[in-house]
């Protein structure tokens, strides 16, 4: 197996695996519960964080894995009561807010690094290949847990907040405890991906869990198609990916990434998932008898 | 049967030409990150520029024993983020021999660590954190670690200046707060008091309420860190504001556009860094000629500096002889190469020990000023 | 005196502030839309301003072609971007935004390379004194420029029949529509006055910045959204307050507080903690 695959080719897998991880987490709060997340980067670098600062204090990495989840979605939880408090664009400004406070406060912090980080952030011990694997099934587990809700009561609920939240409330479904547990449960993946995404690179600056990165993460999700676990899947690794395969469109690849998210926007505006479904729609109609 | 016997003599030879044709095809290749998109766009440009200059200039000069050298660079954002993907993505997939930082201290750092682990020399161009090195072994640097300019700056402001009240301006990145670092180290050495200390972003352009209370302040020197693009909209607006304090800066502020954008309120800067315009020195003098020449933009420090990496580490591939990594590794570890920055040698650190050049902007242009060239002041750290 | 001192400071600020979000706030007043491009349409101003002041060495040319040509794209913006997406979702054209946004600093970066890009004789940097308060003449114009042009705006739309016609317009479009009001020119003219307001800010901030730059709007693009908010979405006059409050604020901030919290993040504490407070901002009513 590792004959097959370089280690470049282990490392670039790796990456796909916590990129489809983080962006599977932001799918539950915004693409099945309908809570727009301008910041979720935020409870990334909470994870991230979190986690280099076990293990370098000699936690074991499981433990420090489970301790930034509990960071992050500890977080995600105040901010998810934000979330009672403001709907829609000024839920989407608050979590913007929220994002830069965060890197804000973390670069003032020399305890957490200052500008310059946290690094040398030990080796899990895992093997390159083991941590692969590690990344590979963490991003599978919460595709499966996805696709789980989504057919669950809870998916229901979600479901119905995201179309009207007014009407859910009318019905009977606690909002607030929905939209609390779609924010905490998101934000404690988030960080688990970003544990993972600390032990990748081995170092961590908070200027890598800015504005572009939570903008990138919201990108995944609606182009994938709200909600849609593989759509939000295929997505994912295709946005982490174009810049390694196009090497000669490396001085155009940021050109070309906001041009994509422009026209998939304009364009086919419920996203891969809806252009999938629509497509299908044209067959079934075209086979129907007339 | 006959068919058979023809397929195989086929694809036989097609192998040979194929093996033949890849030895012929073969270049040396040398990787190299900077940040061509992003906030930092500028300075990884001038540093690409003068990494290609120095390739070409080798290559024009025979390569390394007559085979080509290859520039092979990605953007890398001066996020770390991306420079360990493309750090992996040189050694690994492009076969780099050796590799050359063009980038900031964040990227840096976080590639040299990919370098190390596996075993390729690496050369920080112009990043000046101090872990940089401390990764191992096979990681070099070609300019001055940030502590050690920043004492440079305190003796310049201290002893040759004779300026004793100083108010600092830091920018607020690796860059900016090491130099501090080593500023506020020596400052006490040197009879200077820090009345007040202020830090900005790299995004800041506009810096009204810091000008107004360095005003509120009268220091008689200000050192600030900065890069052109931040310190050109700085000085101009200290001087706009009537403040008369002498600005000394450093390496970050040495390009021409420092001078396009602040105008007149350059006249008078005086800033620490390692290439000097007035240099008698023809290493210098035909760097210069040649970067102009071939980009139509006068050299900048960013330039020099990536310059000068490419060119000590072709030196030491070229007396290695031989393209084994650790044989080239300690090739670089034992250099004595004078570039277009001064004379590069290292010590045992991987650190780069040479002189201080001072320069003043004079009519418009930056000019020699003085040299700093206390050793025991400047030693670089050695583990 | 110091205080003093920031406190123009963050005024002069402010004022750069407001003229670049009210176009922003006339955008989501009228359609509801987060129009984060709004940034690199301020951008476009800026490159705009330099290329004509080289050329031909008037600033006030440079400034009308420059609020000209952005006016003139924001309306092809409408037109061909947000218009036919109107009937999706919100965060449809949020993103769409954001994207057309990294594609247009990508666009002039590429075409005018990643150096800023100088006038070859900035103009208005004399200084003038008035009541104690000495500021360059760049900065005097900046400010007024915006007190007057937002208050002319806030007046506009609350006196006038044009005013009462955009209030319609945004309020209930159908019954606008039965009146004789054509909803399309009162889009076309909204973004037009937006973005040339928008580019105009970005003419003065290259000539206080001495130089234009690719990214030279990405601090705006999520710095004006907060500004907006808080002054209540669509509502000009307390933009403009929301927008000189947020200036000064930041002024004192990066002094005193520097050392706690950076410049941008004290921008949106500030603004959480109103939001917290009173969740629709600060001046919740439309229109005014």
């Amino acid at each position: 197996m590792t004959g097959i695959i370089g280690n470049y080719e282990m490392s670039l897998l790796t990456m796909v695996g916590i990129t489809v991880t983080f962006a599977l987490s932001l799918n539950l709060i915004t693409g099945l519960c309908g809570q727009i997340s301008l910041g979720h980067a935020a409870f990334y670098g909470a994870g991230a964080y979190a986690a280099a600062m076990l293990t370098k204090a000699g936690v074991p990495f499981a433990l420090a894995l489970l301790a930034a989840a509990a960071v992050a979605a500890a977080i995600g939880l105040v901010v998810g009561l934000a979330s009672l408090r403001v709907r829609h664009d000024f839920l989407a400004i608050t979590t913007m807010g929220v994002g830069f406070l965060f890197i804000g406060i973390v670069r003032q912090q020399d305890a957490l690094g200052g500008t310059m980080g946290i690094s040398s952030i030990p080796d899990p011990g895992l093997g390159k290949a083991g941590f692969m694997a590690l990344c590979l099934a963490s991003a599978g587990v919460v595709a499966l847990f996805s696709l789980y809700v989504k057919r669950s009561w809870m998916g229901y609920a979600f479901d119905s907040i995201a179309d009207d939240e007014d009407t859910a409330r009318i019905v009977g479904i606690n909002v607030p405890a929905y939209k609390l547990a779609a924010f905490a449960i998101g934000t404690g993946i988030a960080g688990v991906a970003g544990g993972l995404y600390a032990h990748n690179v081995g170092i961590i600056d908070p200027d890598s869990f800015g504005f572009i990165e939570s903008i990138t993460v919201l990108a995944m999700v609606v182009i994938g198609g709200n909600g849609s676990v593989w759509g939000v899947t295929v997505a994912a690794v295709m946005l982490s990916m174009l810049p390694h395969w196009f090497q000669f469109i490396d001085n155009y690849k940021l050109l070309v990434y906001g041009g994509l998210v422009f026209a998939v926007m304009r364009f086919s505006p419920g996203g891969l998932a809806g252009l999938f479904a629509g497509g299908l729609e044209r067959l079934r109609r075209a086979r129907m008898p007339s | 049967m006959k068919f058979r016997a023809a397929k195989i003599a086929a694809i036989a030879l097609a192998g040979v030409i194929v093996a033949a044709g890849s030895s012929f095809a073969e270049t040396v290749k040398i990787g190299f990150n900077a940040p061509l998109t992003g906030f930092a766009a500028a300075d990884g440009k001038s540093a690409l520029n003068g990494a290609l200059l120095a390739v070409e200039q080798a290559n024009a000069k025979g390569g390394i024993k007559g085979v080509k050298i290859e520039l092979v660079y990605y953007d890398d954002g001066a996020s770390p983020k991306n420079s360990v993907p493309v750090a992996n993505k040189l050694i690994e997939k492009d076969q780099v021999v050796v590799g050359i930082s063009g980038s900031y201290s964040g990227a840096t750092r976080a590639a040299a660590g990919v370098y190390q682990k596996a075993g390729v020399p690496y050369i920080s161009a112009y990043a000046i954190h101090p872990d940089i090195t401390r990764t191992g072994n096979y990681v070099f640097r070609t300019s001055f670690v940030g502590e050690v300019q920043g004492r440079a700056g305190a003796k310049l402001i201290g002893a040759m200046l004779g300026k004793k009240r100083v108010v600092m301006i830091t920018l607020k990145n690796d860059f900016g707060k090491s130099l501090a670092a080593g500023f506020k180290e020596k400052a006490a050495a040197y009879g200077i008091t820090i009345v007040n200390e202020y830090e900005y972003s790299i995004k800041d352009r506009q810096f009204g309420p810091i000008v107004a209370k360095v005003k509120a302040d009268k220091p008689t020197a200000i050192y600030a860190s900065g890069y052109f693009f931040t310190a050109g909209p700085l000085v101009s607006q200290l001087r706009a504001a009537g403040i008369t304090a002498v600005i000394v800066g450093q390496e970050g502020y040495d390009s021409e556009k420092f001078i396009k954008i602040a105008g007149k309120a350059s006249e008078g800067v005086i800033i620490t860094t390692s290439l000097d315009r007035d240099s008698k020195s023809p290493e210098t003098a035909n760097f210069i000629a040649a970067f102009e020449k071939k980009t139509g933009a006068k050299a900048d420090m960013v330039a020099a500096s990536a310059h000068t990496a490419v060119k000590v580490m072709v030196a030491a591939m070229r007396q290695a002889g031989t393209t084994d990594r650790a044989a080239i590794r300690d090739a670089i570890a034992k250099i004595r190469i004078t570039a277009s920055t001064g004379v590069i040698s290292f010590n045992a650190l991987g650190e780069v020990r040479k002189d201080v050049q001072v320069q003043v902007v004079r009519g418009g242009a930056f000019r020699h000023h003085s040299v700093i060239s206390d050793a025991k002041l400047l030693a670089p750290p050695s583990k | 005196m110091l205080a003093f001192e920031l406190f123009v400071q963050g005024l002069v600020q402010g004022s750069i502030y407001a003229l670049i979000a009210v176009g922003l706030t006339l955008v989501y007043g009228l359609l509801r839309i987060l129009h984060v491009a709004h940034a690199g349409l301020f951008t476009l101003g800026g490159y705009c301003g330099v290329l004509v002041a080289n050329a031909t060495g008037s600033f006030l040319l440079a400034l009308l072609v420059a609020m000209v040509v952005v006016g003139l794209a924001g309306m092809a913006m409408y037109r061909l971007c947000y218009q036919p997406i109107l009937d999706k979702p919100p965060y449809v054209a949020l993103i769409l935004s954001i994207g057309l946004f990294i594609a247009m600093e990508e666009l002039f970066r590429l075409i005018f390379g990643p150096y800023g890009l100088t006038f070859d004789a900035p103009a208005l940097q004399g200084r003038l004194e008035i009541l104690g308060i000495n500021l360059k003449h760049a900065e005097w114009a900046t400010m007024a420029g915006a007190v007057i042009v937002l208050g002319v705006l806030a007046l506009l739309a609350s006196r006038t029949r044009l005013g009462i016609a955009w209030r319609a317009t945004v309020t209930v479009p159908q019954m606008a529509e039965s009146f004789g009001i054509n909803i399309i020119q009162v889009r076309y003219v909204n973004f037009f006055i937006g973005s040339a307001l928008a580019g105009a800010a970005g003419v003065m901030v290259a000539l206080a910045n001495l130089q234009v730059e690719p990214t030279m709007g990405s601090v705006p693009s999520y710095k004006a959204l907060a500004i907006i908010v808080l002054g209540g979405l669509g509502n000009v006059r307390g933009t403009l307050i929301a927008a000189l409050a947020l200036g000064v604020i930041e002024s004192y901030g990066t002094i005193y507080l520097g050392k706690i919290l950076e410049r941008d993040a004290i921008a949106f504490a500030f603004l959480i903690v109103v939001l917290m407070v009173r969740p629709h901002g600060l001046f919740a009513k439309a229109g005014g």
